[in-house]
């Protein structure tokens, strides 16, 4: 899992549903990354900002740089629409290394066209400011979209994260499509703490699945033959190099071009039976032609 | 009287050129629009053969050209005659480096970048028309097509114009896969069927023996000599032939520098800025003979990238009703009118999984040239099937272009998969396994006859029923 902080791809995308939230995953991975000593932008769009940093020991709470959209949704107060503010979150940055969090791109697609959305994303990761080393980590409900803008967003996406639950434990399965079926698909199985730190657990052993019911017993049709079916390796060998009756081998083309003498070897032996007549006048001899 | 002089005067040697020319003049009226078909090239074999009728042989003499020269004139052409076109600009099109005229129709060819998909087109692209390539659903093997595209115009000299909305064409030209040589070439492919041959050993055909003839699905370099190149994959083309390569660029984001409206997206800005930067390009380089120039011709490639994603602007991908349906149809139609006045060839891929309504990727597709899918098996269920253990993915030919004729020449085989090897991007034609075993269990058998389902009739109704008799 650690491995997602260290790729610097662009886009990172947490999809969650209804079922298993991911805004805990995105609020252990920001901990993470405020841990090694960087910072890290939120944008919060849809909890207001107490809400977000419960939970957050004071030195998280301490590199996170928030802004709130939550306050002013309509954008009443400034004159940017929420992308703008998507815009200028990094404006304030320190060089180097950059994270920045979305909660949630979902909001976003809602209040703003999704082909803006994905330009103003690609622009942020390509900052000129911080060449290549901004990663966005965004959490989005993939419940609430069509299948457009989700599409959209899969395919401006480097690595992605659905979050789901199974037994008790969260589950999150990461995929990094790559050429060569070489891309990464991996599950991992955690548990997150109250202080949002991230347990990992081996993936538990499943319950037998109970058969699908008794399944016939495959008849060996090779079972009781009276023949013989199967080949020594001796008449393997002599199938083998049995030559095809449609092979123009140099041996058939000499047996054509030189025919055989009569051999001796086939003569026609007949036995007059009892009731033949033989008669050694010839019928045709009638005829006159 | 005349120009028999430099021709050895043989009477093979200028019916050949009869035929040459008309050739020639049929390619100038074709690709480009000015220059007429000679008239005069209709006319010269009737007068040769009522000569040869009337006159018996005139064999030999070739210095002699006064005796035969009369009646069959070669009628060198002046070149002022239509603008540019004509025999002059005939002869010099035929000479355009990495160019061939077209065995069915005389079309002037380029080719693709990958030999198999020249092939599979019908020799190469047609220049002056439109190669859409579907993307797959990552975008990894249709940028790696786009990419051959783009170093074979660099290796062929053709000048590139090179247009994205998500990557910087620099860059994009940064990673063009590197040109083998011929014999290198061997090398590979051989390595790459070696590897191939130690996983099964080739069983030569007993009872089938008649099919062990049948041509293999790509042709080796020494076919077509310097039409189509390969390429090695696993490096990078240098520096010094990129460099020396000369290509416009058009980044989006550059481009369109201001978000000011970005709330009510202007879709067609973008586009609209494309397309007159393309055109541009054409009027000033002249590659639509519009200021004849006396140095030699060449073709203008064209490459665009994820057209129609929503890093254009354009929002067919993102919505099920999009707001500006039309955008990107009104955008490939201009496109396709400036390509057919120029002497161009274009490629453009397309997210066209991301596109919810049908229709429009059926415009989009009536729209282009020759059309090519690509259906990759990363991430998806296929990747797990028996039946495409081999390959990397499906790839589809949707459509072939008929250029001055009523039929085109569609391959055969409908099942096409390709694969992704370490140096070398192989197409091969997909042949479902025979099932030779008899103690392969039942499940597994309905598998693959499940999935045999999916193949075209054109495969062979091997495994067709459902029910598999056991004798």
């Amino acid at each position: 899992m650690l491995q997602i902080l260290a790729s610097r791809g662009d886009l990172v995308l947490l999809r969650d549903s209804v079922e298993w939230e991911g805004r805990s995953l995105l609020k252990a991975l920001i901990r993470e990354v405020a841990l090694k000593g960087e910072q890290v932008q939120v944008l919060g769009c849809e909890v207001s900002e107490e809400v977000f940093r419960e939970g957050l020991d004071s030195d998280t709470n301490s590199r996170l740089v928030y802004h709130d959209i939550f306050r002013d949704p309509q954008g009443w107060t400034g004159n940017w629409g929420p992308l703008g503010i998507l815009r200028a979150c990094l404006r304030g940055a320190e060089p180097g290394p950059c994270t920045l969090a979305v909660d949630s791109l979902s909001w976003l697609l809602l209040h703003a066209p999704c082909s803006a959305l994905c330009q103003t994303l690609r622009a942020l990761g390509h900052d000129n400011s911080h060449p290549g080393r901004v990663r966005v980590l965004g959490l989005l409900h993939e419940d609430v979209h069509g299948p457009g803008p989700l599409g959209a967003l899969r395919s401006l996406a480097q690595i992605e994260v659905t979050v789901g639950g199974n037994l008790g434990f969260t589950t999150a399965q990461v995929f990094h499509p790559k050429p060569r079926h070489r891309s990464i698909e991996q599950t991992y199985w955690f548990s997150i703490l109250p202080n949002f730190s991230l347990e990992f657990h081996k993936e538990p052993l499943l319950e037998p699945r109970p058969h699908r019911g008794p399944q016939s017993p495959t008849v060996d049709a090779m079972a009781d033959l009276t023949f013989n079916v199967h080949l020594s390796k001796k008449e393997r060998e002599a199938r083998d190099t049995l030559a095809l009756p449609f092979h123009f081998s140099s041996e058939k083309q000499q047996s054509l071009l030189h025919p055989a003498l009569a051999s001796s070897t086939s003569q026609i032996f007949y036995e007059p039976d009892a009731d033949d007549y033989l008669d050694q006048e010839d019928p045709d001899d009638d005829l006159d032609i | 009287m005349e120009s028999q002089q430099g021709e050895g005067g043989t009477e093979l040697d200028s019916q050949s050129s009869i035929w040459v020319n008309t050739g020639g003049n049929k390619m100038a009226a074709l690709t480009t629009g000015f220059g007429r078909a000679r008239q005069g090239g209709a006319g010269d074999p009737r007068e040769y053969k009522a000569e040869t009728a009337a006159g018996g042989d005139k064999l030999g003499g070739g210095g002699g050209g006064g005796d035969r020269g009369c009646s069959f004139l070669r009628k060198v052409s002046v070149p002022g005659s239509g603008g540019g076109g004509g025999g002059g600009g005939g002869a010099r099109l035929r000479s355009i480096a990495g160019t061939r005229p077209s065995v069915q129709n005389g079309q002037l060819l380029v080719s693709a970048g990958l030999p198999a998909l020249d092939q599979l087109l019908g020799g190469g692209l047609a220049v002056g028309t439109l190669l859409l390539i579907e993307e797959d659903k990552y975008n990894i093997y249709s940028s790696l097509i786009f990419k051959y595209f783009l170093a074979e115009g660099i290796v062929c000299g053709h000048t590139l114009l090179v247009a994205s909305a998500k990557e910087d064409p620099g860059d994009i030209l940064q990673e063009l896969p590197e040109p083998l040589h011929d014999d290198n070439y061997k090398k590979v492919l051989d390595e790459g069927r070696s590897h191939k041959s130690q996983e099964e050993p080739e069983i030569s055909m007993k009872i089938a023996w008649r099919y062990q003839n049948l041509p293999q699905m790509e042709a080796g370099p020494g076919t077509s000599s310097r039409f189509g190149h390969y390429y090695d994959v696993s490096k990078r083309m240098s520096q010094e032939v990129i460099q020396s390569a000369k290509w416009h660029k058009f980044f989006l984001p550059e481009e369109i520098t201001s978000y000011a409206n970005v709330e009510s997206c202007a879709l067609n800005h973008g586009y609209t800025k494309l397309l007159h930067f393309i055109q541009r390009v054409i009027s000033e380089q002249g590659f639509d003979g519009s200021n004849p120039q006396k140095k030699q011709k060449n073709i203008l490639r064209i490459g665009i990238q994820s057209l129609g994603s929503p890093l254009w602007g354009d929002d067919i991908c993102c919505a099920d009703t999009p707001e500006h349906m039309h955008s990107l149809t009104r955008f490939l139609y201009v496109l396709r009118g400036l390509l057919r006045m120029s002497l161009s060839a274009c490629i453009i891929t397309v997210p066209s999984h991301l596109i919810q309504n049908k229709a429009v990727t059926s415009r989009i597709r009536n729209l282009s040239d020759t059309v090519v899918g690509l259906e990759s098996f990363i991430g998806s269920e296929k990747e797990a099937n028996s039946l495409y253990k081999d390959y990397h993915g499906l790839i589809h030919i949707h459509q072939i272009p008929r250029l001055n004729s009523l039929i085109c020449d569609v391959s055969d085989t409908k099942d096409l998969a390709f694969k992704l090897q370490r140096k070398v991007f192989t197409i091969e034609r997909l042949h479902l396994p025979p099932d030779l075993s008899d103690t392969v269990s039942r499940s597994s058998k309905r598998d693959l006859v499940e999935s045999a389902k999916q193949l075209s009739p054109g495969c062979g109704m091997m495994a067709g029923g459902k029910e598999h008799l056991d004798f």
